[in-house]
């Protein structure tokens, strides 16, 4: 889904829309927030409403992941990654997690 | 406060504050401790109404100490609370309060540290249980001893939140405490105990305040109440002044830097884990006697005096000709105010205001610029003026890109120094290590058969030596050559394989690893490259920086109202992980409205899931446990497995930002409304909201009063009548499970016998309430009486009252020690002697601190300088120094080649001060303190001290163990008790 796309399904399921922009963050960026936002929209049909907030946990490991340098089991990320098949995270940042810090300093 | 620098800062700028502990030891006799009363004068000379225990600093280092052996299991750590308690209790001796508080659920604001701290303490102590047993598998392969491991589990410090069993239990053995010492303690026969346990919403320090704000906002409050705080954190120190009460001490450990810790492994001292090579112990002290303590480990306490503090701001703050006039009580709430943009637990620190730069001073100047043109203070009881601000804000962010600069700069010549340093050491350890005398200029072992003949050839010899040191250089650098291409041939052959491969040569080890920044403040376009690295957004954005200082405004309206008025909103928190510049504060006059005023705090379980990571999630119910970790949970991204850690220019990964992300309150709840039904009757009352305790003994005057309560059965709130509670006000309800008198309680900890005897009584207690919009006025109360001034006054030379006396202690008129010359003759005799042991003895050269050192009565010399001999006549602290080698010149015997093993019998009157003489010559002494009389008037003072302990010794037998002799030396360095008690 290009950002057109995007754009398109916003238009077309517009109450939709308004609903999951109830979902953005106070301290998420547009960009994080456009990312994520895509992540929900794609994977929307398959977590209707009891589910929603297991959709929004999903969303967040993926964005936490990738924005913040959070790790997950491996199952869980895998998941998550295919969830998000097709979003473009134009120049991602790079994080060291703390394992990676503590094993760098004991060398 | 989380800024350790803080302290470090305050009292190095204003050291009057600090007044070391006098702390009077309980002594021991037959094995049977005998316990000090309380209920006499405190020996430091003033006298405390209430002291207030902020508990997590107690519990911390008392379930898990680092400078000592863990406590086997939760019965130790409990009586090891107890000890600390009582300790305490015996230095501040309070005669009408202990209120001890432990944290009970925080504010929203406070969770995101918890969970950092939570998350990474689960984190290092996983760390740390691989580390050992990885250097135990080695040790012992080596053949090396460890002790046996114990069988007990790794305790988990997360325990020690709100809501776990432990907590709960620990209030239940506080409650014995508190019955068990209001039954038997006479210091403790008069005095209101108040508990509040981790059931009661708030962080402990606050409950305290809250306590504080709530008394002294009612017309009974007493408005010269002494003050004394338990606790390490800086922000009590703003806690503090933030009462604008007159007499307000904090009481805390001594910081020591660099305190040998044991190894975790075996558990002596000397090195680190990852060092420890299993060797036996040594013996501690001739008979191993001293095993288990460190020499000293025990920490003193110190008073930190904020009248003085108070005295030293006013001096600071004081401005002349400002176009309002000076009122000091609102210029000390502005300086909290700009404490709090340097650090505080709620909001990051601006990155242009680091401490260690000396950030306060630089505030303070430019506030007292800034104050002249903004036409009023930028605080009002915890209200801020955010226009105000907004001028400081902005003269700060004029300094921001030259800080950045200085800091780069401060920081090279730094290392640039360690380098050089590092490599002077290096250079000097080769020199050291080099034989420097050779062939017949080798030293010789004396009484050997081959006597050195004479020197032949002298020449010749000297220029082997040269020879052979520079053959030796020659080689050392042909040596590390080869090992530079060897190990640069290796890591260039193993990077494709894998970059960590090659373990570092010994050569570049020392140059510690850089940590990279790519924001770089010291270059231009800085702002860009910091909100680009830590927010991942353009600086173009100007939202979302407006959104991060709107926050951070908010912030800081938030901490000040916490200080001052007690917690606005429990929903409120910042949601960034970084602060803004101080240059990008524009506008920001309209941008805190106000919190919600109904927030209600989470509930114990509830906080649990929010600061725990899954690792800790033994500690909650099994269906809570199973959202923290299964895949399909609907709050799964609370709990990441691993999480970046920022290092922000600093070194290590502590020091760094966690970047945890935020917990989501609305879907929490939801996913915990699915969970709630499992809860079983204890874990639902685990999970309520508590009340705080209020305990007296029997004897208290309004004791009576609860009992009658109890006895009427009357189920509604009672007031407290003021006059029968110095004062104190509140609302009383009956408990449920009550402590009253002659009703046995039970020991909650197995080691410890049940109360049979109780006198002690419980009742629920609740602060004072006012309305909402009540605003608790920062001020001093009417009646209040300032604390006698402590600091030379600026303009004492001038005027001709003597010589400037510094006052050292609490009292003012304190009874100053003078010793005579046979004193000055006794002393310099026996620091001669600890001084002289190694430069005159054959032995080897610790001989002499071995029998006499630091466990001999005899205190070290140093401790001279801490004791009553500083101010001895003139002012100097070193005016008995001098006089010292005076006397020395003609007490001291000529240096003798062969110095007795034993050391000599002092003169007449000298108190058995080593241990060894005390052995020997224990009639001797004790005819001597008795038969003291008018021949040793000079030192009257404590030798009538020492001589009314050893009274009271004497009544239980005349064992004198090595102990006492350690004791004896304790009294030594105490100053006399006044005879009159006239200081309060």
């Amino acid at each position: 889904m290009a950002s057109v796309d995007v754009e398109d399904f916003i238009e077309q399921n517009r109450q939709l829309a308004d609903q999951v922009e109830t979902f953005r963050s106070i301290s998420e960026s547009e960009k994080h927030w456009k990312s994520r936002r895509e992540f929900i929209f794609r994977n929307i049909n398959d977590y209707e409403d009891p589910h929603l907030d297991h959709l929004l946990a999903l969303s967040m490991v993926w964005a936490n992941n990738v924005f913040l340098g959070c790790r997950y089991s491996p199952d869980l990320l895998d998941k998550v990654r295919g969830m998000a098949e097709g979003i473009v995270v134009e120049d991602a940042p790079v994080f060291k997690t703390r394992d990676e810090i503590m094993q760098q300093q004991r060398k | 406060m989380g800024v350790p620098a803080f302290f470090r800062w305050l009292s190095r700028k204003y050291p009057s504050i600090v007044v070391h502990c006098l702390e009077e030891k309980s002594k021991e006799c037959n094995g049977v401790r005998i316990p000090v009363d309380t209920s006499k004068p405190n020996p430091n000379e003033v006298e405390f109404d209430n002291l207030y225990l902020d508990m997590n600093g107690i519990i911390h280092p008392c379930t898990h100490p680092e400078d000592k052996p863990a406590p086997k299991n939760e019965d130790e750590m409990m009586v090891s609370i107890f000890e600390y308690i009582d300790r305490l209790f015996n230095i501040v001796r309070p005669r009408r309060v202990l209120y001890m508080a432990i944290d009970g659920v925080a504010p929203r604001a406070k969770m995101n540290q918890q969970r950092s701290r939570r998350f990474r303490a689960s984190k290092e102590g996983m760390e740390l249980v691989e580390e050992k047993q990885r250097v135990r598998e080695e040790v012992i392969g080596r053949g090396g001893y460890l002790p046996p491991e114990g069988i007990k589990e790794r305790f988990d410090s997360n325990c020690i939140t709100p809501g776990t069993e432990f907590m709960d239990n620990l209030a239940k053995c506080l409650r014995y405490y508190v019955a068990d010492r209001l039954s038997n303690d006479p210091g403790w026969q008069n005095i209101t105990v108040f508990l509040s346990d981790a059931s009661v919403p708030g962080e402990g320090e606050h409950k305290i305040m809250d306590f504080i704000r709530r008394q002294r906002a009612q017309p009974h409050h007493d408005p010269n109440t002494h003050h004394c705080l338990c606790g390490a954190d800086a922000d009590l120190i703003m806690l503090g002044l933030a009462t604008h009460e007159p007499n307000f001490t904090i009481i805390r450990e001594e910081f020591k830097p660099n305190q040998p810790r044991p190894c975790a492994l075996c558990g002596q001292v000397g090195h680190e884990i990852k060092d420890c090579e299993g060797l036996p112990r040594e013996k501690k002290g001739e008979h191993d006697e001293f095993a288990g303590s460190l020499p000293g480990s025990e920490q003193d306490f110190i008073f930190i005096r904020l009248a003085v503090l108070r005295e030293y701001l006013e001096r600071e703050l004081t401005m002349a000709s400002l176009p309002f006039p000076f009122e000091f009580e609102r210029s000390v709430d502005d300086w909290v105010f700009m404490c709090f943009f340097v650090g505080n637990d709620f909001l990051p620190h601006l990155p242009s205001l680091e401490i260690r730069e000396g950030a306060i001073d630089r505030l303070v100047g430019i506030y007292k610029d800034v104050v002249h043109k903004t036409g009023g203070w930028v605080t009002d009881s915890g209200f801020v003026n955010l226009e105000r601000v907004e001028l400081i804000m902005q003269a700060v962010g004029v300094a921001e890109d030259n800080i950045f600069k200085k800091r780069k700069n401060d920081d090279d010549g730094f290392k640039r120094r360690m380098k050089e340093k590092k490599k002077r050491m290096k250079l000097e350890k080769q020199r050291q290590q080099e034989p420097s005398l050779l062939g017949q200029y080798a030293p010789q072992a004396l009484g050997g058969r081959d006597r050195p003949g004479a020197v032949h050839n002298p020449r010749h010899t000297a220029y082997d030596m040269r020879m052979q040191s520079m053959n030796q250089h020659n080689s050392d650098a042909a040596q590390s050559l080869k090992a530079m291409m060897k190990n640069g041939n290796k890591a260039g052959g193993s990077d494709g394989v894998d970059g960590r491969g090659v373990k570092r040569k010994a050569e570049d080890s020392d140059e510690e690893p850089e940590p990279e920044d790519n924001v770089r403040l010291w270059e231009d376009g800085w702002k860009q490259r910091y909100y680009k690295t830590k927010f991942d957004v353009d600086v173009s954005d100007e939202d979302f920086r407006k959104k991060v200082v709107k926050c951070y405004v908010e912030g800081l309206c938030w901490v000040l109202a916490y200080y001052y008025q007690g917690c606005a909103s429990w929903k409120w928190y910042f949601p960034f992980h970084y602060a803004p510049f101080a240059s990008d504060f524009k506008d920001v006059k309209e941008l805190c409205s106000g919190f919600d005023k109904d927030t209600k705090p989470f509930k114990p379980l509830e906080q649990l899931m929010s600061v725990f990571p899954a690792a800790s999630g033994n500690f909650l119910p099994e269906t809570w446990r199973a959202l923290m970790s299964d895949p399909e949970s609907s709050i799964i991204d609370f709990y990441p497995d691993d999480f970046a850690i920022d290092l922000n220019g600093k070194k290590y990964a502590w020091q760094g930002v966690a970047l945890l992300p935020f917990v989501d309150e609305r879907r929490l709840r939801a996913a915990l409304a699915e969970v709630y039904p499992n809860l079983s009757p204890e874990e639902n009352k685990r999970n309520s909201l508590g009340s705080d305790i209020m305990f007296v003994a029997k004897s208290h005057p309004v004791c009576d009063f609860i009992h009658e309560l109890y006895r009427a059965e009357s189920h509604e709130g009672t007031q407290i009548p003021a006059e029968l509670c110095h004062g104190i006000q509140g609302t009383l309800n009956l408990d449920e499970e009550p402590i009253l008198p002659d009703k046995p309680v039970e020991s909650p900890v197995p080691c410890l016998r049940d109360l049979a005897q109780n006198s002690a009584i419980g009742i629920k207690f609740l602060d004072p309430q006012f309305e909402v919009d009540f605003v608790f006025k920062a001020v001093l109360l009417p009646g209040a009486k300032l604390a006698v001034k402590v600091l030379k006054p600026g303009d004492w030379e001038r005027s001709s009252n003597g010589p400037w006396r510094p006052q050292l202690g609490f009292n003012h008129n304190r009874q100053q020690v003078h010793l005579d010359q046979s004193a000055f003759r006794s002393l310099g005799h026996h620091v001669n002697r600890n001084q002289g042991g190694g430069q005159y003895s054959q032995g080897p050269p610790s001989g002499g601190h071995h029998r006499s050192g630091q466990y001999s009565s005899a205190p070290p010399p140093s401790s001279y300088n801490q004791g009553n001999f500083r101010g001895h006549h003139r002012d100097q602290r070193q005016a008995f120094q001098p006089q010292h080698s005076r006397q020395q010149a003609f007490t001291q015997p000529p240096p003798s080649s062969n110095p007795p093993l034993f050391p000599r019998p002092p003169y007449a009157g000298g108190q058995g001060w080593d241990r060894a003489m005390q052995s020997q010559g224990q009639a001797f002494q004790h005819n001597m303190q008795r038969g003291q009389g008018g021949q040793h008037g000079g030192r009257g003072g404590y030798q009538q001290h020492d001589n009314r302990r050893d009274d009271r010794r004497d009544e239980h037998g005349q064992q004198q163990q090595p102990q006492q002799g350690y004791n004896t030396g304790r009294n030594y360095a105490l100053p006399p008790p006044a005879r009159k008690y006239t200081w309060s």
